[in-house]
């Protein structure tokens, strides 16, 4: 057990929820427009993948791509200014929360369109076998992707043409509350699994606690270092417990800023979202188990938080003191060789 | 005469038609984006619980599955929500909805409603904000209906739902909570008949949807400088009404048409276009088109303002062209 890898990964979740907090505020306070996706919940999934990528490798998200651009390397401080839609973030201010994306940190971008990363991640694949870069592409897209054509269609290329990428589905239904119901999208499938899909089709496929980091390690780290190795594609299912705050179509901070201390002091648990405190929510999982198996104290856990939240607080002052873009800059960069 | 909302009209069409005819049926994503607290929506929730469907994401099957039963009677009513989703079904739309009748040789028709909300939506970002109308325009076999008020967009919507062609009602969300007269009791508005919203001497105003409203504020602007605009509300795309485009132009010599699409090959582009072709004569002074700005949709909700068709950039238009 590497446990600095283990505490890294729970740093890179600790900022992630701690960036979501701050997306949330920002967006109370009303300073950036339109609809909008936290990450909170899912974020041992993005951290544990993210840990086992190297610069060559591609990653391609969705709506709901904070995490995984926060995880990727990404400057928070940059991923805020671009929700805010600030001349310094990712994307210039143009992308907004739909479509952070960075270049430079293997990320080129970012689909809003449900099931858009899929084939995009798959064409990362294509060119690191064309390139013999050493490179994959990885696909992290949510389990509603199933319902959308052109991800069938990508997973049987994958194969036909032995593609390096991984497809790691977060599926986000358990707990949700379907939309029929008055909640917001849930997959719809009528009796079977997302993962039968490819398995259908003859893929390797993997089923994972999604909300459990060290297990999304170990089985991401397996897979990356295979799929390196015989350029063939493989498939997560990553299945993780709905946050309470995205049951409906705008996020909610129904559970509140996350104590980390409710890790290890169970008596500031109580209320409606118990459950959620004391086995789903995954920084706090982590939190405990950390501990529990003495890869970190107390100290070292509150010593991270004090980081993060240290780091957010100068990133959401870099954000909102980057000017918002010049009107005339509408113009630019339509066709590549122009300005 | 109601006063209610777009929304409310709009439910109240598909309650009526739902009502007259057991052969239409409704997919119930989120219903047009109008919410669920409005009687209506109840009440066809529970009314009609078996002709509607809950669609998993899958904007190209359920395009085609709607054209499939359209083809046998069906007359099913699929809004799709943002209208850049819509982009999923191009193929099922144009080629399967739009081209059976023809390729039937007239023996197949394909009465299915696709309804969609268009435009810039306040932070829609770029994959959020499509306007497709001229897009679609190119595609032989399609209705294309877009209402401005709720009065026309209960009416368009009634004509739509009984046409015996497939239809895309293009909406705007901007436009769900606005609210106007209606007529009591059951009305259709037919395709192809423009409304004059407001008549004027000096110049003529073409547009449609939100786009009307624009040109009315417009024109109030432009009144208090004395120039008095006739605004042209095209209603649907699909039949053009020509014919009230040429006499008010006729009559004003002066022609400014606003659309949310870029400017290439738009709206805009088209009405002009026809009117250079039937009625050069008519006009006094070169037209001029008022579109998005000919680029991709920031997500910043300034620069989206600033690349859209709005009230003053019509009012500009309209100065210059009076000078
Ligand atoms: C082509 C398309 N259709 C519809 C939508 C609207 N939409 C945005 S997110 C979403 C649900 C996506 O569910 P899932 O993929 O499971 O992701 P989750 O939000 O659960 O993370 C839908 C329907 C869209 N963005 N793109
Ligand atoms: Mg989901």
């Amino acid at each position: 057990m590497d446990k600095l890898r283990l505490l890294d990964i729970f740093r890179q979740m600790m900022l992630i929820r701690r960036f979501e907090e701050a997306v949330y505020d920002f967006h109370e306070q009303k300073l950036f427009g339109g609809h909008y996706h936290l990450y909170i919940g899912q974020e041992a999934t993005g951290a544990a993948v993210m840990a086992s990528l190297r610069s060559e490798d591609r990653v391609f998200s969705t709506h709901r791509n904070h995490g995984h651009a926060i995880a990727r390397g990404v400057d928070p401080k940059n991923a805020l200014a671009e929700i805010l839609n600030r001349v310094d973030g990712t994307n210039g201010g143009r992308g907004g929360t739909f479509h952070l994306a960075s270049a430079d940190a293997g990320m080129p971008h970012t689909s809003a369109l449900v099931g858009g990363a899929v084939p995009l991640a798959a064409g990362a694949g294509f060119a690191a076998k064309l390139q013999k870069s050493g490179g994959i592409g990885v696909s992290m897209f949510g389990d509603g992707c199933f319902e959308e054509g052109v991800v069938f269609e990508t997973l049987n290329l994958a194969l036909l043409w032995k593609l390096p990428v991984i497809f790691v589905c977060e599926n986000n239904t358990p707990g949700a509350i379907l939309k029929s119901q008055g909640g917001n999208n849930t997959s719809n499938l009528p009796e079977g699994r997302v993962i039968q899909i490819p398995q259908a089709l003859g893929m390797e496929c993997h089923e994972v606690d999604g909300g459990d980091a060290v297990a999304v390690d170990e089985l991401f780290a397996d897979c990356a270092t295979r799929v390196r190795a015989t350029g063939h594609p493989v498939f997560i299912e990553a299945l993780t417990e709905r946050w309470p705050g995205n049951y409906f179509s705008f996020p909610s901070m129904v559970t509140g800023l996350t104590q980390v201390s409710m890790a290890w002091d169970g008596s500031a648990i109580s209320g409606e979202h118990e459950d959620w405190f004391k086995t789903h929510g995954p920084v706090l999982r982590f939190a405990r188990d950390l501990i529990v198996n003495g890869v970190g104290t107390f100290g070292d856990i509150v010593g991270i938080d004090v980081d993060v939240t240290e780091t957010i607080t100068s990133a959401k002052e870099f954000a909102l003191s980057s000017p918002l873009p010049e009107t005339d800059s509408v113009y630019s960069h339509l066709l590549a060789g122009e300005s | 005469m109601a006063v209610m909302t777009h929304a409310e009209a709009l439910v109240e069409a598909i309650r009526e038609c739902m009502d007259e005819d057991p052969n239409v049926a409704l997919v119930w994503g989120s219903l047009m984006g109008v919410g669920g607290n409005n009687e209506h929506v109840e009440h066809i929730k529970e009314d009609f619980a078996d002709r509607i469907f809950h669609p998993p994401i899958s904007e190209a099957a359920i395009a085609a599955i709607a054209t499939g039963a359209a083809m046998d009677g069906v007359r099913t009513i699929f809004p799709m929500g943002t209208a850049s989703f819509m982009f999923r079904a191009w193929d099922q739309i144009i080629h399967e909805a739009g081209e059976a009748h023809y390729m039937s040789n007239g023996a197949v028709s394909v009465p299915a409603v696709f309804h969609v909300v268009h435009g810039l939506r306040g932070g829609g970002s770029v994959q959020h904000s499509q306007s497709p109308q001229s897009m679609l325009w190119n595609a032989p076999g399609i209705e294309i209906a877009m209402p401005s008020c709720p009065a026309d967009a209960k009416g368009l919507m009634r004509t739509a739902i009984k046409s015996n062609n497939p239809t895309v009602f293009i909406d705007y969300q901007k436009l769900n909570k606005r609210s106007g007269e209606v007529p009591d009791g059951t009305y259709d508005i037919p395709f192809g008949v423009a409304d004059i919203k407001r008549q004027g001497a000096d110049i003529t105003i073409v547009a449609a949807s939100l786009q009307v409203v624009h040109s009315l504020e417009a024109a109030e602007v432009l009144s208090g400088e004395g120039i008095e605009a006739e605004i042209v509300d095209l209603r649907s795309l699909v039949p053009l009404d020509e014919e009230a485009i040429l006499s008010s132009v006729g009559k004003t010599g002066r022609l400014v048409v606003v659309d949310e699409a870029p400017p290439r090959c738009s709206v805009a582009s088209e009405v002009i276009a026809t009117v250079a072709e039937k009625g050069m004569d008519l006009l006094k002074v070169p037209p001029v088109r008022v579109n998005r700005l000919p680029v991709h949709v920031p997500a910043n909700v300034a620069l989206e303002d600033f690349i859209g068709p709005n009230t003053d950039r019509i009012v500009e238009a309209a100065k210059q062209l009076c000078s």
